[in-house]
């Protein structure tokens, strides 16, 4: 059996990859509609019944969609995250707060950011789940329901 | 004595795990303080305590979210 050298394919693989990714459009937060958040974030309130209110922000901290009151969410989003980002020595990428009075979950994911406010008791692992396949979707283009297709 | 029937076996074992699922909600409702927990990439986490300053700051922060976010929408 004829074999190809480790070095032959290895350059093969970086050469393609390099393509693979040229091809890739870019995560780029300016081409999400506010009518695909806007719809998104019905999803994900619709996806969540413990969900009381939510915003998706672009990466300038603009809101995008909102639940209601968008420019407090911006600015009190923009807070959490100023804060958050201070506790490390790196950027957060998931934050989640649990109160008396409820629960704070925010994701930052391909240059959006994500904010859910809950009833206490929520089921952390299964929103931050939602939140980044609604983030992601919204990222590549889509209306953020990309996991209502495969559900 | 006879022994039990089949379905009254899984019936009492589902009803045995069911009570211990209710119980530990039970437990952990009570015991479940308020917590701030930041996560990085790579899953690294780290905990925050409320009385320390971050730990401070992000409740103060997450409780004005709650409260933009009102009481819940829905039933």
């Amino acid at each position: 059996m004829a074999q190809t050298a480790t070095t032959t394919i290895q350059e093969a693989r970086a050469r393609d990859t390099v393509g693979i990714l040229a091809e890739m459009p870019d995560a780029t937060t300016d081409a999400v509609s506010g009518g695909a958040a806007e719809g998104a974030l019905a999803y994900l309130t619709e996806m969540s019944p413990d969900l009381r209110g939510g915003a998706i922000l672009d990466s300038t901290g603009s809101v995008l969609a909102a639940s209601d009151h968008a420019d407090r969410w911006s600015e009190d989003a923009r807070v959490l995250l100023e804060v958050a980002d201070r506790a490390g020595d790196e950027p957060v990428q998931q934050v989640h707060v649990a109160t008396e009075q409820g629960e704070v979950f925010a994701m930052r994911h391909d240059g959006l950011t994500a904010i859910a406010v809950t009833d206490r008791f929520a089921l952390a692992s299964l929103l931050f789940f939602d939140m980044r396949s609604v983030l992601r979707d919204l990222a590549r283009g889509g209306d953020g329901r990309a996991g209502e297709a495969a559900s | 004595m006879t022994p039990p029937k089949p379905h009254r076996v899984l019936l009492d074992r589902v009803s045995g795990y069911a009570d211990e699922a209710a119980a530990y909600m039970r437990r952990r409702r009570v015991a479940r303080r308020p917590f701030a927990r930041l996560y990085y990439s790579g899953g690294r986490g780290s905990d925050h305590a409320a009385d320390s300053v971050a730990g401070g700051e992000l409740f103060v922060a997450a409780g004005r979210l709650i409260e933009v976010a009102g009481k819940r929408a829905r039933s």
